[in-house]
């Protein structure tokens, strides 16, 4: 196994999850029927989030494993990076959606 | 009253998502310690990586199952009743989403403890492992701080 592309592989994917639960979240929450459809997946809609970013995880992980052939030192770091950034930015941007959401902002 | 009756009643759950999340920040703690040194103690590192990666895993499913069976039925109401709806809402909604980001950061500082010395050295990804680390770390304590305003506001906020 090649363990930094593993790692890049997981970062990568560690990015496309966040962006993707963040996303989603929002979108299920302004639309009943995208919400609605997350609940008829698993009887929750949390468990449907949990499985889908689970699943995307592990696809998105093998994806970047097996088509990146080369794999830098540069790149590795970057990726590490994007993956601590894009959870950052999920949590302000979750957190700021769900305040306004209380107040009625949005 | 069966072992996974045992398992799944409501303060065995509690337990477990608390226990095995103090357990998983306490091995990223580690981790961002022996990821620090140089040089760098295989064996310890990949211990700490797995104890973390576990105790999340772990914390994640307990709190998962208690969140979807008990939490919207028992906790939900009161806290919507009482005197600050506001933390479900905003608190509550935070968390619940935010957990997902945890098990593939962990497992990605988990790969970066198990590089071996010299690969370590070439990559020059000191920094941004440690802060990876220690982020895993805080954002499960973030996630602990959430929980405990959740708890509070059921036991001193619900109109009681």
């Amino acid at each position: 196994m090649d363990k930094p592309k593993l790692i890049y592989a997981s970062a990568l994917s560690a990015t496309l999850t966040a962006v993707f639960v963040t996303v989603l979240t929002i979108v299920a929450e302004l639309n009943p029927a995208v919400k609605d459809w997350l609940k008829s997946l698993s009887g929750h809609h949390w468990t449907s989030k949990s499985i889908l970013s689970i699943v995307l995880y592990i696809v998105a992980f093998g994806l970047c494993y097996a088509l990146k052939h080369h794999i830098d030192a540069r790149k590795v770091g970057i990726s590490i990076k994007l993956a601590i950034w894009s959870a950052v930015l999920g949590i302000i941007v979750l957190l700021f959606f769900f305040t306004a959401h209380n107040f009625g902002w949005l | 009253m069966n072992l996974v009756e045992i398992i799944t009643a409501k303060p065995v759950l509690i337990g477990l998502h608390l226990g095995f999340a103090i357990l998983a920040i306490d091995a990223f703690l580690w981790l961002l310690g022996e990821m620090s040194q140089t040089p760098r103690k295989s064996r310890r590192l990949r211990l700490a990586a797995l104890v973390g990666v576990i105790g999340y895993i772990v914390s994640w499913l307990a709190g998962g199952y208690y969140y979807v069976k008990f939490y919207g039925a028992l906790v939900k109401p009161i806290i919507k009743a009482g005197e600050a709806p506001w933390v479900h809402n905003i608190i509550m909604e935070t968390k619940e989403h935010i957990f997902l980001f945890i098990i593939p950061l962990a497992v990605t500082a988990a790969l970066i403890a198990w590089l071996k010395e010299e690969d370590w050295q070439l990559l020059n990804i000191r920094r941004p492992s440690l802060v990876l680390t220690g982020f895993v770390a805080g954002l499960g304590l973030l996630i602990g701080l959430m929980g405990f305003i959740i708890s509070a506001t059921v036991r001193w906020g619900g109109g009681a």
